[in-house]
């Protein structure tokens, strides 16, 4: 009696008669969400890019838009202050990156490991700087980047190292300090996250072998948790080209971050100060496709490793 | 740098610190539109009143909207105090049609603002408030010959210094701007640690008060056409005497407003401040501790002339959108116009007003403890009436002040002049106009 009520139930729900549109009814949010806050934008974007806003004469008879084609790519190609923006924030990507992820998988492997006293409260020290927004964080270390008002600097000032953090030379180091500062506990969470999920039979066999604590480290908690590490290689990655909050803090502070420092403010500098949105819209579109390339360069790459090391 | 960069560079620190607060506020704000008993009364009737969103950055503008909104309850108004990036935001605000009907805008991006159609002309509207108004004041809100705000305060310029260092050392406080570096110098030789003056690459209201001062522009029209002055013969003078200073070590280069900035003043390595006429109250505020120690002078003036500058002043204008230009027009006479306000907006407001009977007004013209007792305002109304009238804002102000403070940092540290820092934001600023299909000339 139950059993054939239980068949006739499932046969009626997956039959594929009757509320057809019911699936769609439950994907609708998020095709909703999906296609307002991440389609449309970046249809509205290259739209943008591709058309400008002329005037003529003196600007008062009003204005018109025309559609440029790739006028505005080309300008933005043309700005070499914007091309040298790329070149920055790839400088700081290749150094920051790697630094960046050798904290976090050293402060990882550390917590996982029984060498560590007072882990708790070590794993809430190192984390607690990503629960502060980026602007306030960046505010903070502006008042430890100035001589004056700098306890740091006043300190290795009476031992006679005047260290300048804001100078040409070293202010995008101290952005990259800032960034690391926020972001190492996150990416150090998820490391450690994906290294309790291994299973331990694997260490209590390296031991037996005789492989020490750094052994095991290397030769089986790093491959092991080989798609952890890509996740947030990516995402330091990406947040490198979209440096943005650190520098412009800092802006207000030095003259040696300028109004286009990185791709990101390059792009704010032209839409909101110069109020060309079509330069804007253009400058972002390029920064969209080269963190797309990058990105899949990225994944390329560490794909192909694991595939070959296993065969 | 003019009022506007002023609130958003000093506010910046702070106003992002409070930005989670802002964004509550105005949701509160929005809230309480249905929540009064009367604004909800009139609702019910089109003609029964009508309400303005008013954004602006003066303090104690709550005081005066509040005393206008009990006086005209046909015409409410909402005001909201802008920090941070807001004045950024409104042009975004306007263009998709959710602005404000009121802003508070810096005279120099006006032109801007009319060329894209985001402000109302409301000659029809004024009436005859313009007589309350210097000539000059006035100017600065008319573009093309027609009337787009009502005056809201101007930056004359003033030289405070440091009595006690001048007189402590035995040298005059200079008058002109070779006696400047002289004094520049005769500073320096007797206290290593003090220098005459702070240049931060990035205050271009200090830069633009001396072009004005000049008797130069960076725009004007000409034959119809935008001509770009920005490296003109007059400006490379002042990029000279920068540069001297710059290269005999006789100034400290900090960016202005930060801690860094406060330290170097209230230790007393900083001799001299120029800047316009709502400097002093900034100063008095974060150098406390030196009280009775400052005074003011006339900015140094070049030889033969007793010219001063100004460094910009800010407007209110009624912005596209709007639903009653001609209410929102009344409400700005008054509350700029009004003799009933003017008091309020000197004390409260530390505005340097540009009514003529606020320029009379006794509240203007107080002692000040800070200065010593000193009537400085005495200084900035000298200042204001010496002003040339050369200055004419330009379709891109935003352009060209970025470009030059652009260009000023890569001065300070060394890698070009000012006089090639000129040459770069005046190619900047033409090519920005040429892509908006201006016609420029240089």
């Amino acid at each position: 009696m139950s059993t054939t009520l239980v068949r006739t139930t499932a046969r009626r729900r997956f039959s594929g008669s009757g509320r057809w549109w019911v699936p769609y009814v439950f994907i609708a949010p998020f095709i909703v969400v999906f296609v307002v806050f991440m389609v449309a934008p970046i249809v509205i974007a290259i739209v943008n890019s591709l058309f400008a806003t002329q005037t003529s004469g003196l600007g008062f008879g009003g204005s018109e838009t025309l559609f440029v084609g790739f006028g505005n790519y080309l300008r933005a190609f043309a700005d070499g202050d914007f091309l040298m923006s790329f070149g920055r924030v790839a400088l700081y990507g290749i150094v920051q990156v790697p630094v960046m992820m050798i904290i976090a998988a050293t402060l990882a492997l550390l917590f996982d490991s029984a060498v560590l006293k007072l882990k708790r409260f070590f794993q809430f020290a190192v984390f607690l700087p990503y629960a502060i927004p980026g602007v306030i964080a960046a505010l903070l270390w502006g008042f430890l980047y100035q001589p004056s008002v700098s306890p740091f600097l006043q300190f290795f000032s009476s031992l006679g190292i005047d260290a300048d953090m804001l100078a040409p030379g070293t202010v995008l180091w101290s952005i990259a300090n800032i960034s690391i500062w926020s972001n190492v506990g996150i990416n150090m969470i998820i490391l450690f996250a994906a290294l309790q999920a291994l299973p331990r039979e694997a260490y209590e066999a390296a031991r037996i072998d005789g492989a020490g604590e750094i052994r095991i480290a290397m030769s089986i908690k790093i491959p092991m948790i080989a798609p952890a590490v890509l996740l947030t290689t990516l995402s330091t990655v990406i947040g490198t080209l979209q440096l943005f909050n650190e520098p412009q803090v800092l802006q207000t502070i030095t003259a040696n971050v300028s109004s286009d420092y990185t791709p990101n403010m390059a792009i704010y500098a032209a839409s909101t100060l110069g109020g060309d949105t079509n330069l804007g819209s253009a400058m972002a579109v390029i920064l969209g496709i080269a963190t797309l390339v990058v990105s899949l360069i990225l994944v390329r790459f560490t794909n192909r490793t694991p595939k070959e090391s296993a065969s | 740098m003019d009022a506007t960069k002023r609130f958003r560079r000093s506010r910046r620190a702070s106003a992002l610190v409070a930005l989670g607060a802002v964004g509550a506020g105005m949701l509160a704000g929005c809230s309480s539109d249905g929540d009064e008993p009367q604004a909800a009364g009139d609702g019910q009737l089109p003609e029964g009143g009508v309400t303005i969103d008013f954004w602006g950055w003066v303090p104690g503008l709550e005081e005066l909207v509040a005393q206008w909104n009990d006086d005209n309850p046909d015409v409410q108004v909402e005001f909201h105090r802008m920090t941070g990036d807001d004045g950024q935001k409104v042009e975004a605000a306007v263009d998709a049609g959710s602005g404000p009907d009121v802003v508070q805008l810096s005279s120099h991006d006006l032109p801007n603002y009319v060329i894209n159609g985001r402000v109302q002309d409301i000659t029809d509207y004024v009436g005859d408030v313009e007589e309350k108004f210097t000539p000059a004041s006035w100017a600065q809100a008319t573009v093309d010959g027609r009337v787009y705000g009502i005056p809201q305060g101007i930056g004359p310029s003033g030289t405070m210094y440091r009595e006690d260092i001048f007189a402590d050392n035995g040298i005059e406080v200079p008058t002109t701007w070779d006696e400047y570096l002289d004094a520049a110098r005769e500073l320096k030789a007797a206290d290593p640690d003090v220098r005459i003056a702070n240049i931060a690459s990035s205050e271009i209201g200090q830069w633009v008060q001396e072009v004005s001062q000049a008797g130069s522009t960076w725009f004007d029209i000409e034959d119809d056409t935008w001509k770009v002055s920005v490296n003109a013969p007059e400006s490379m003078e002042i990029a000279e005497r920068w540069q001297t200073l710059l290269d005999e070590d006789l100034v400290t280069t900090e960016q202005m407003w930060t801690p860094e900035y406060w330290a170097l003043l209230n230790k007393g390595e900083i001799a001299t401040v120029s800047y316009a006429a709502w400097f002093p109250l900034s100063l008095a505020e974060n150098v406390a501790d030196q009280a009775g120690l400052w005074r003011v002078a006339p900015m140094p003036t070049p030889a033969g002339s007793d010219a001063q500058g100004d460094s910009g002043g800010a407007a209110n204008v009624v912005l596209k959108g709007a639903e009653y230009p001609e209410a929102a027009t009344a409400f700005i006479s008054w509350l700029n116009g009004s003799d009933e306000t003017q008091d309020a907006l000197i004390t409260e407001g530390g505005l340097f007003v540009s009514t003529l009977a606020g320029l009379e007004s006794d509240a203007l013209m107080q002692e000040q403890d800070f200065y010593g007792g000193q009537v400085i305002n005495e200084v900035f109304a000298e200042a204001a009436a010496n002003t040339p009238d050369t200055w004419v804002e330009g379709p891109n102000y935003n352009t060209a002040s970025t470009a030059i403070t652009d260009e000023f940092a890569k001065v300070v540290t060394g890698k070009q002049t000012f006089a090639d820092a000129l040459d770069n934001a005046q190619a900047k600023t033409v090519a920005d106009l040429e892509s908006r299909g201006l016609d420029v000339s240089e």
